[in-house]
């Protein structure tokens, strides 16, 4: 048999892809499908909703709390007010299937969470920020309005699906998975949400006030100061500008004929 | 930022000089795969476990070529992300022909240092090197071993045969 030299083939054993045309493909296609996977997770969520009556999230969120918020002193006479100016709002709600429960967080950011079984949050930054409980009155409102739209839920919901699942993606241990307040912080609502939040809290503020006056206060201020105002950023991040926020609760004040000056309540401590 | 760059700018600058470093690397390798091969190429490298009848050998040994390679990172990213779908790694073909044809160039290397004149029932093995991080899950590098029988001819006639 007679030897015949050859030299190996190219081409045969690689794959003449080019290795970016094929990292782009995979980066690419991955992508589209972990976005489909999460917005079926998000329309899960929204599907679920529908089957978690308020009382069993009451029930299963009544003495909950974050894990990693840092509360002040229960003597403190700050959360005394601010509790009960929430109970004074709340009675304008009259259907109102919470029992609400406000603690202040230490983070100097300032800040209002609206969170599973009737928990609302407050920072010490918003606290400092705001000027009369007017201001405080509206933020709290938007609050409620979150609870109303059950936008909480929502967000947490969203918050625990999408963390287990990049969690799962990504190979970590799904078993330890907490939910932050740093992580609720930085869910998004939509700016439909924020609206309608906006209008049932200033709805709440003229019920309890008979007149909006200074409401939008704080809103404008921060408008003004253009963000300079302690570290707003994070909240406006997820939040309309406040320019147009001024103007649609301007609008609705004036549709509704609520009169924009009254006697401002000055704050408690 | 700092952050933000450490968790995503960090990992995406090594990818590149990796992909950068590792293109040129093995462009080196392969043309100096091609160059050894096209030299080599009348050296007879068969992989009959006997030898054929028309060889005429007057000594013979045992002869071994080994090389250990590497992944690199952009590789590993792209195998990473390969995996979970699934199919061929690509990324991947281009390092394991590498391997195999130097180790195979080794062992034609080792039998003509010592004279020898052909080379049978060669074998081709290849082994994982685990990674000593991560407790051993995950692979260091992959060892290609290529061995065969190395012979010397009789004559200079029987080879031409």
């Amino acid at each position: 048999m007679k030897f015949i030299p050859r030299q190996p083939r190219e081409g045969i054993n690689v794959s003449d892809t080019h290795p970016l045309v094929e990292a782009g493909t995979l980066v690419a296609g991955l992508t589209v499908i972990f976005v489909a996977i999460a917005l079926l997770l998000i329309f899960l969520v929204e599907i679920a909703l529908y089957f978690i009556p308020v009382e069993k999230e009451v029930a299963l969120f009544e003495d909950w709390l974050p894990e990693d918020l840092v509360t002040v002193s229960p003597a403190d006479e700050r959360l005394h007010q601010t509790q009960l100016l929430v109970d004074r709002l709340a009675f304008h709600w009259a259907d109102a299937p919470y029992t609400f429960r406000v603690e202040i967080d230490d983070s100097s950011v300032a800040n209002a969470m609206a969170l599973p079984g009737g928990l609302i949050v407050v920072t010490e930054g918003l606290l400092d920020l705001v000027e009369s409980e007017n201001e405080l009155a509206f933020v709290l409102g938007h609050e409620l309005g979150h609870f109303r739209n059950r936008d909480h839920l929502r967000a947490l919901g969203r918050g625990i699906v999408l963390s287990l699942f990049f969690a799962t993606t990504m190979g970590k241990d799904v078993s330890n998975i907490s939910v932050n307040v740093t992580d609720l912080a930085l869910r998004g609502f939509s700016r439909q949400q924020e609206s309608s939040a906006d209008e049932f809290g200033l709805a709440l503020v003229y019920t309890h006030y008979g007149h909006v006056d200074q409401a939008w206060r704080l809103f404008e201020r921060w408008d003004e100061t253009d963000g300079t105002v302690l570290n707003v950023v994070s909240y406006t991040s997820t939040h309309p500008d406040a320019g147009d926020r001024v103007d649609k609760l301007k609008d609705q004040a004036l549709r509704e004929g609520w009169p924009v000056e009254g006697s401002i309540t000055g704050l408690k401590w | 930022m700092l952050e933000l760059f450490l968790n995503f700018g960090l990992p995406f600058l090594l990818l590149l000089v990796a992909y950068f470093v590792g293109t040129m690397l093995e462009k080196g390798h392969f043309r100096s795969i091609r160059k050894r091969e096209g030299e080599y190429a009348k050296f007879p490298v068969v992989t009959f476990d006997t030898m054929p009848d028309d060889w005429s050998a007057s000594s013979g040994t045992l002869v071994s070529g080994s090389v250990v390679i590497s992944l690199d990172y952009f590789k590993r990213v792209i195998a990473g992300l390969r995996a979970i779908v699934g199919g061929r790694i690509k990324t991947y073909e281009p390092l394991l022909d590498r391997a195999r044809r130097e180790a195979m160039l080794r062992m034609i290397e080792d039998a003509r240092r010592d004279g020898y004149d052909a080379i049978f029932n060669v074998r081709l093995e290849t082994s994982r090197l685990a990674n000593s991080r991560g407790d051993g899950k995950g692979t260091a590098g992959v060892e290609m071993l290529a061995f065969g029988t190395a012979v010397k001819f009789a004559s200079r006639f029987a080879r031409t045969q």
